[in-house]
């Protein structure tokens, strides 16, 4: 029993990092369709910049943190604005495509310019420091990730459905034409989409590197974060934050009790069963549009 | 008429010359350049063994800028396979079947090695020093292929041997990278169990893509092992030893050679490795061996990357190519594959920066003993600040 309680624990755990991404996937897509797979890049260029900061220049953590979480923003904006509305007659595979350019730059850029031996960001909180409740652990990092992924899930949540923004940036998604004859600066908000959706990639990045910084290091929170947007719906943000964490808790299940070796590919499995029973996910019904 | 029938019959006479002139050339070498080639992953989760390669290339931009071996410079040909086979396989085709290489050296992993092995042999290139401890290197041997890592199965035979008969553990796990190499160290750690009457508590294999390991140390945790080996990678070592911690679990962690870069490892873990026992063929970096000296003054501070450390990574790629260029030296100016693979055979307790290295006349039924290079190991514990205490002198050990 306490085994399947510590499985549990950590499938919450390492669920929040999956949703903190699949949350990032998710804004993207509900505004442009488009998944992003730069994402994990982004998080990761964004995370190597506060560690410069923190490591180079000396910056107190008060200052570097927010300061990535500033350039993350100022980054989606530039990443939006300079490359993806360049695209001539953009198609949702020309899209895909140039993202996953982007991905690729960015990814060399990290790795020229900070070489590929592991580091680990400093952080006030040690990831190996743990709190024991009962005989199940978990650690400080941990319940940091959690708990910033809910809170930023649930400000998400209102902030989309409530505010003039987040309306808009739902019209964007559903009928981009339509939106601005009713006066809506579409490039504007898919800037703005970009820029939000960077800053999450951001705080995930952020809470993994205290463990150990690589260039490749988004990798796996990427695909888990996408498997899990996917599960979700892709246009949910609670559906990607509840299959973030089913997915963390079956990946550990799976590991615990069938197989340590195909564990990470659960994931996957999981994709190609949801999208044979259940394209639109398990969570969200996919805006149809009618002719 | 007469003159002009003179020249085609030269021109054709220089013609036939000329194509059985380089036909008879040996691939990858001119009167001026021996062309070597070697892949090390640069980008990916096995990105920190990476330097091995840079450390070769650098050791090369020293030799030339001493005039090279025999009047040759070296043209060295490293390429990023970020330890993927496929990617392997298709820069070592790339290289050979493009620019030509005369010989192999070194090579990071087990898997992106096997992945090109039978590709560079049947080709009858000279191959020396796989960055790995593997014994698919010499089982079955192979004429051309000449190891410098000592193998993985003595290491984990000398780990094994000090943790149960000097130290007293009585239950081992092990943590192993699920691919050839981690595979290697798993079956040697059963082997010499056995031979002390005991079995691994626990087998817990580990993929390159993973990076939550609280499944794994859970595993490790329920077979209540006092002593765990760990035949993963850097990063995986690191996580593991830190989960473990998380998780109040505090067995005596011993690694292959592969994670005995103790400053580097003792930076990621934020000093958890501290404590860590490991294998290793290789002098360490603040050794006083003159030829160790050399090596940091006249190739690291001269020609190594201004971020480039000087750690057990970096001038292990000396270390593995140190017999190939020894080789090349004793082949002469009259330099051949086969000339090198006979110089090769000549080299007998050839001693660089790391173990003893040895090989003898091709033998097809003792790999070992004519292609095993380096045969000696020592165990070292990673102390405060990285610096690593030696728990033994080097030692000789038998295979199988």
């Amino acid at each position: 029993m306490l085994d399947f309680l510590q499985m549990i624990a950590s499938g919450i755990a390492v669920g929040s990092t999956y949703a903190l991404m699949g949350i990032a996937m998710v804004i993207i897509y509900k505004t442009s369709e488009v998944p992003n797979f730069a994402q994990g890049e982004m998080a990761l260029i964004s995370s190597f910049f506060a560690f410069m900061l923190l490591d180079q220049y000396g910056l107190p953590y008060h200052l570097a943190f927010p300061a990535a979480l500033v350039f993350s923003i100022l980054m989606g904006f530039l990443l939006e604005f300079a490359i993806l509305r360049r695209a001539k007659e953009p198609n949702i595979l020309g899209l895909i495509v140039i993202t996953i350019g982007i991905e690729m730059i960015l990814l060399g850029l990290v790795s020229w310019k900070f070489g590929a031996d592991p580091k680990t960001m400093p952080f006030p909180i040690s990831p190996w420091d743990s709190v024991a409740i009962g005989e199940v652990f978990i650690s400080g990092l941990e319940m940091l990730t959690l708990v910033l992924a809910l809170v930023i899930m649930a400000i998400l949540f209102v902030f989309l459905r409530y505010s003039k923004l987040g309306v808009a940036m739902k019209a964007t998604q559903q009928n981009s034409m339509a939106a601005r004859i009713m006066g809506i600066r579409t490039n504007r908000i898919l800037m703005i989409t970009w820029g939000i959706s960077s800053f999450v990639g951001c705080v995930a990045g952020l809470l993994i590197s205290p463990t150990t910084m690589q260039p490749f290091m988004m990798w796996d929170p990427l695909l888990k974060g996408f498997a899990a947007a996917v599960m979700g719906g892709m246009t949910s943000l609670p559906g990607a934050v509840v299959a973030a964490y089913l997915l963390g808790i079956i990946e550990n299940l799976f590991g615990g009790y069938v197989s340590i070796e195909f564990k990470s590919s659960v994931a996957f499995a999981i994709i190609v069963l949801v999208l044979c029973i259940k394209p639109s996910g398990l969570f969200a019904r996919h805006y149809v549009k009618k002719v | 008429m007469r003159r002009t029938g003179f020249w085609i019959l030269a021109a054709m006479v220089a013609m036939v010359f000329g194509l059985t002139s380089n036909a008879m050339a040996e691939e990858g070498l001119t009167d001026t350049e021996i062309h070597i080639g070697q892949w090390g992953p640069q980008t990916g989760p096995a990105a920190p063994w990476g330097s091995v390669a840079r450390g070769t290339g650098d050791w090369f931009k020293m030799i030339n800028a001493e005039g090279g071996i025999n009047g040759r410079k070296i043209v060295y040909h490293m390429f990023d396979d970020a330890y993927n086979p496929a990617k392997t396989k298709a820069g070592v085709k790339e290289l050979q079947e493009g620019t030509g290489i005369f010989a192999w050296a070194s090579g990071v992993g087990t898997a992106p090695g096997l992945a090109v092995r039978d590709y560079i042999l049947e080709r009858k290139i000279p191959w020396v020093g796989p960055a790995t401890g593997s014994s698919h290197w010499i089982t079955p041997p192979n004429r051309y292929l000449f190891a410098v890592y000592p193998l993985y199965y003595i290491e984990a035979k000398a780990l094994v041997r000090l943790g149960v008969e000097k130290m007293g553990f009585k239950r081992v796990a092990i943590a192993y990278q699920n691919d050839d190499y981690g595979k290697n160290g798993l079956e040697a750690a059963r082997k010499e169990l056995i031979a002390h009457g005991m079995q691994l508590v626990a087998e817990v294999p580990v993929e390159l893509a993973d990076q939550d390991m609280k499944p794994h140390v859970m595993k490790m945790r329920q077979s209540e092992a006092d002593m765990v080996l760990l035949w993963v990678g850097p990063v995986h070592a690191v996580r593991i030893i830190g989960t473990s911690k998380a998780m109040q679990f505090a067995p005596q962690f011993m690694s292959t050679s592969t994670c005995s870069d103790f400053p580097l490892l003792m930076h990621i873990s934020k000093g958890l490795f501290q404590g860590v026992i490991a294998t290793a063929f290789g002098e360490l970096p603040d050794s006083t061996l003159p030829l160790m000296q050399k090596y940091k003054k006249d190739v690291h501070e001269k020609f190594a990357a201004k971020d480039e450390r000087w750690g057990m990574f970096y001038y292990a790629g000396i270390l593995f190519v140190e017999p190939l260029v020894e080789g090349i030296k004793r082949a002469g100016r009259n330099l051949t594959r086969e000339g090198l693979v006979s110089a090769m055979e000549t080299i007998k307790g050839f001693k660089g920066i790391g173990g003893e290295i040895s090989y003898d006349i091709f033998n097809p039924r003792n790999g070992y003993d004519s292609r095993g290079g380096m045969k000696e190991i020592y165990i070292i514990q990673c102390m405060e600040g990285g610096k690593a205490k030696k728990l033994s002198d080097w030692m000789k050990i038998q295979y199988p």
